[in-house]
């Protein structure tokens, strides 16, 4: 008996202590190579909205911007921001930072839908050129003026503005490629840029070459990189306000194909050239240390020349020139009355709509207008809530002997949330 | 030498060959003005950050990215209290010279204790930092030891004016410790005196000269208060006796003058920076300042 007891106390010693001793210092050793220090500051943002819009999904999806998207009639994508009547999963984001060793930075923005990922950006930049220089390259979204380099959570409003959308497409322009900066040893802020990208943009730039099966036309897919971007920015403060504005030019072909290299049937192509000048200005004035009124506005102008190709059913092939001067702009105020709340206003107006097609003009109509106004309330600076009302007159629909509009207002219910090791945004 | 090394160096005696200067930037008022008194008139201080704003939501100008850019120090206070508006101003700033890491990089908060340092952090705390209080410059001890630091590193990058920077350096010492007997003597009264703050900004000041810290009118850092909490530090005013309500220049007064009037404690409102106050345009004045509104 005592036998047994003796026998199970060793046995339970065995068992017990002493391969938790030896577990204890397999932990010690065993985090001899432990890297979880070196972990890059991740983050997860969360954006959802409800939406209440007096147009049936299926008639919001068939609407159009004429002329800013013609020849090929982009519409609303059922999987962009605040699509759906009713609720609206936006967008999960996964942001990843770190330095990579003392010349490199790297940051990765994963963009998550609940059935697919996509990397929306992932680039790195260095970080001790000399003289002011500095190299940014990868996927990233272009600098081309104020608002299409903001990600959507720092934006005042749930939307993008009109002409941000109709001239660069909902996820805006978002290229592969690389870009130079110099900030000149100036008083005052003054930066100079460059960017030479792939050039692939459902509104403004493409490379896809083309052929007609039963004629001699064949264009060539563009080789190499098909977007060029110049910019330069300046600030100055006044006081307790800081102005800041630039001017931005991109430069490329549009060289896109819809249908019309297949064997049978209708077909489109378009090979151009893309044109577009920006101009941008933010002013931000500090009532004290928490209040604050800010202007933002941008003005895009984009000329396209070059040739349209069609195949009617028939099987006839037309190729007018075709001339497009397309321009907007958009002005927002907005206002933090107290640590908690900012109300702010939105203006859009698509002005010059002028499309010709061998010369003649095809009477796109201009002139189109959004109204937006918000209010949202933070919590903290990790959560929002945002109540935003548009009003929406620039949308059309293709109809018997022309466009016929198609107004629609919709108020979204706009939650966005932050959680882990988020960057500081910049002005 | 590795080339790695030298263009940062070479860069370095360009711009300073260019201006004569050793060109710093201060990220606050406090910051800049021991860089003057260590400097004096052989480097050329920028501060950013007025002094009169919250320390932790300072909007990021634009301006501020040319500062940096041709700076060949960078001071900062650290303790994450830069957190939400530099790290971008230093990524567009273009200047190696400066990033973190580099000897044109100096974290203040490095070379000091800091107290409050959470065992676990969560947002469900409210705005908490990691690191501890960052709002260290607020203990006037910490004053000699940041102004060492700072000579170190002007010593470092411009050798040349080493003995002048060190002169100037025992001199600030020599001064600090006179004004600090002063204020030891007059604060002496006022030793276990209970107060209630706004943020838990002046914590480092409290416990350096004794009094006690009952609780804030906020409910967690950097979140405004509610009807609820106010309630409830209405309640321990009364329970614990508390004497003074010590709020910042920076947040709004409506929560500490309604408890003030109703409870009739005194409602004080402080210096926590370099030109919060008119009265505060110095790191001696800040100090000379807060003492005399407690005292008043």
């Amino acid at each position: 008996m005592k036998l047994k007891k003796t026998c199970l106390s060793a046995l339970f010693l065995l068992l017990f202590l002493w391969p938790g001793g030896l577990l204890r210092a397999q932990s010690r050793e065993g985090s001899a190579f432990d890297q979880s220090k070196f972990v890059p500051d991740i983050a997860f943002i969360l954006d959802g909205s409800g939406v209440a819009r007096d147009m049936a999904d299926q008639k919001y999806f068939s609407l159009t911007i004429p002329g800013f998207s013609y020849p090929f009639l982009n519409q609303p994508s059922s999987s962009g921001l605040n699509a759906h009547r009713g609720m609206n999963f936006n967008y999960g984001e996964l942001s990843l930072y770190s330095v990579v060793d003392p010349y490199f930075d790297l940051f990765a923005v994963i963009d998550l839908a609940p059935e697919s990922a996509g990397l929306e950006e992932a680039y790195f930049t260095t970080r001790k050129l000399p003289y002011g220089f500095k190299i940014k390259a990868g996927k990233f979204l272009a600098s081309f003026g104020r608002v299409n380099e903001q990600h959507e959570h720092y934006w005042d409003f749930a939307n993008r503005p009109l002409i941000a959308t109709a001239l660069f497409g909902e996820d805006g322009l978002n290229e592969i490629g690389a870009q130079v900066t110099w900030v000149a040893p100036t008083s005052f802020f003054l930066v100079f840029g460059a960017e030479v990208l792939n050039g692939v943009n459902e509104q403004s730039f493409g490379t896809t070459g083309f052929s007609d099966p039963r004629s001699s036309i064949v264009i060539d897919a563009v080789q190499g990189p098909n977007l060029y971007i110049g910019f330069i920015r300046s600030s100055f403060d006044i006081e307790d306000a800081s102005i800041l504005f630039g001017i931005s030019n991109a430069m490329g072909t549009a060289r896109n194909d819809q249908g019309f290299s297949s064997i049978g049937g209708t077909g489109e192509a378009v090979n151009a050239n893309t044109d577009i000048v920006g101009g941008d200005l933010t002013v931000k004035y500090s009532l004290d240390a928490v209040r604050f009124v800010s202007f933002q506005g941008e003005y895009m102008y984009r000329v396209m020349n070059g040739t349209e190709y069609t195949r009617d059913s028939l099987s006839v092939v037309s190729s007018p020139g075709l001339d497009k001067h397309n321009s907007g702009f958009y002005t927002q105020v907005a206002a933090k009355l107290d640590q908690l709340w900012e109300i702010g206003v939105r203006c859009d107006l698509l002005m010059q709509n002028d499309v010709s097609l061998g010369g003649v003009d095809q009477h796109m109509p201009s002139n189109l207008p959004r109204y937006s106004a918000m209010i949202e309330y933070n919590p903290t600076e990790f959560s929002r809530i945002r109540l935003q009302f548009d009003r929406d007159e620039s949308r059309y629909v293709q109809a018997s002997g022309g466009w016929s509009r198609q107004p629609y207002t919709q108020i979204i219910l706009q939650a966005n949330l932050t959680i882990g090791a988020h960057g500081a945004h910049a002005f | 030498m590795k080339l790695s090394k030298i263009i940062p160096l070479l860069l370095l005696c360009v711009q300073t060959a260019f201006t004569g200067q050793l060109q710093v930037v201060a990220t606050y008022g406090y910051i800049g003005d021991i860089v003057q008194r260590i400097g004096k008139g052989r480097v050329e201080v920028v501060v950013l950050a007025r002094g009169d704003y919250n320390p932790h939501i300072i909007i990021p100008k634009p301006s501020y990215i040319a500062k940096v850019r041709r700076a060949d120090l960078l001071v900062i206070n650290g303790g994450q209290l830069e957190i939400g508006w530099l790290p971008q101003i230093i990524k567009q700033a273009n200047n190696g010279v400066v990033q973190p890491g580099e000897r044109g990089f100096l974290d203040l908060s490095m070379h000091v204790h800091l107290i409050d340092v959470p065992t676990s952090v969560s947002r469900e705390l409210g705005d908490v930092h990691p690191e501890g209080n960052p709002h260290f410059f607020m203990n006037p001890d910490n004053i000699p030891v940041v102004a060492k630091a700072i000579t170190e590193r002007l010593s470092e990058l411009d050798p040349d004016n080493q003995a002048f920077y060190e002169a100037n350096n025992k001199e600030l010492y020599a001064l600090w410790q006179k004004n600090m007997k002063v204020w030891e003597e007059k604060l002496k009264p006022f030793k276990g005196e209970k107060v209630i703050e706004y943020h838990k900004i002046f914590d480092y000041f409290l416990n350096r000269f004794g009094f006690i810290i009952a609780g804030t009118i906020e409910p967690l850092p950097g979140i405004p208060p509610t009807t609820k909490h106010i309630a409830d530090v209405e309640k321990l005013i009364e329970r614990e006796k508390v004497k003074f309500i010590f709020q910042d220049v920076y947040n709004p007064q409506d929560a500490s003058s309604y408890l003030s009037k109703r409870l009739n404690v005194k409602l004080i409102v402080l210096p926590h920076d370099v030109g919060a106050v008119k009265e505060a345009d110095n790191v001696f004045s800040v100090f000379d300042e807060i003492i005399r509104r407690i005292t008043q």
